[in-house]
């Protein structure tokens, strides 16, 4: 699929550039977002290799939110994904999650965000770093109740 | 999602382990269980064929590397075959491609 400029105009604020689903923190709905991820970036005019980086990206932040914000218990997680074409014609892709962990138990992943540099070789603390490598933006606000995420990422960017 | 592991001792004393589904953090530890019994056992030569293996993420990046890892401490010899472009795809953005022994990378 290649899309085109007018049809990320389309798609941009339509129901087809947009999907949104409530999951939880258990491990075995990775497979339901990560579908997800692939409708929209195929949507978007990605193909195979960025849509897989996009979803790997996507799916480290959730893995994150379970394992760190939850600590592998139940919680409620919700997903929102859509194609939206910013004032300068650019499109992009925005990947939200909210959660309603504490602030606390994310402190270890901010730590992470703030750096996501090349590590020795070690099992883990790779995840933050592809995040990084993937994904244009990645915000996150301490809510009331819970956290706000979200990745960013320019479609068409050289990945 | 599952992933399917078949264990194959071949006549030269190498183990060939196949694997056919999804490597993610719900079953890299299927797999790590798998690959610690083979390095902690007296197998030294072991060759992960990961042709079936569509997709894989950053668990199953670091159990791979915890199974890299138990070859070099104990001297033996650890190859993965088969790669999609997108599982080696996830090496690459890693920085992991050079440290594994990949057979059929260019």
């Amino acid at each position: 699929m290649n899309t085109t400029s007018e049809q990320y105009n389309n798609l941009d604020g339509s129901q087809i550039g947009k999907m949104q689903c409530q999951l939880n923190s258990y491990y075995d709905a990775e497979y339901v977002l990560r579908s997800i991820v692939y409708v929209i970036t195929t949507r978007a005019g990605m193909d195979d290799k960025h849509s897989n980086r996009v979803a790997l990206a996507v799916d480290e932040l959730y893995a994150n939110i379970a394992k760190h914000g939850y600590d592998g218990k139940p919680g409620r997680v919700e997903f929102d994904a859509r194609i939206h074409k910013e004032a300068d014609g650019q499109a992009y892709l925005y990947f939200t999650f909210r959660d309603y962990a504490d602030h606390a138990a994310h402190e270890k992943l901010k730590a992470l965000i703030n750096d996501p540099g090349e590590k020795p070789l070690t099992p883990g603390g790779r995840g933050l770093m592809m995040i990084s490598a993937v994904m244009d933006r990645l915000e996150h606000r301490a809510l009331a109740v819970g956290n706000y995420w979200c990745l960013v990422c320019r479609c068409g960017r050289n990945i | 999602m599952k992933l399917d592991l078949s264990v194959e001792h071949k006549d030269n004393g190498a183990v060939e382990v196949k694997l056919d589904g999804d490597i993610t953090i719900q079953t890299s530890p299927q797999l790590k269980k798998a690959l610690s019994k083979l390095f902690k056992g007296q197998d030294k030569t072991i060759r992960l064929d990961l042709t079936d293996v569509k997709f894989m993420d950053t668990s199953g990046l670091a159990t791979l590397v915890e199974g890299l890892q138990w070859s070099r401490s104990g001297g033996g010899d650890f190859k993965l075959t088969g790669l999609s472009e997108n599982v080696r795809d996830v090496f690459e953005l890693a920085k992991l491609d050079g440290e594994f022994d990949i057979v059929g990378h260019e």
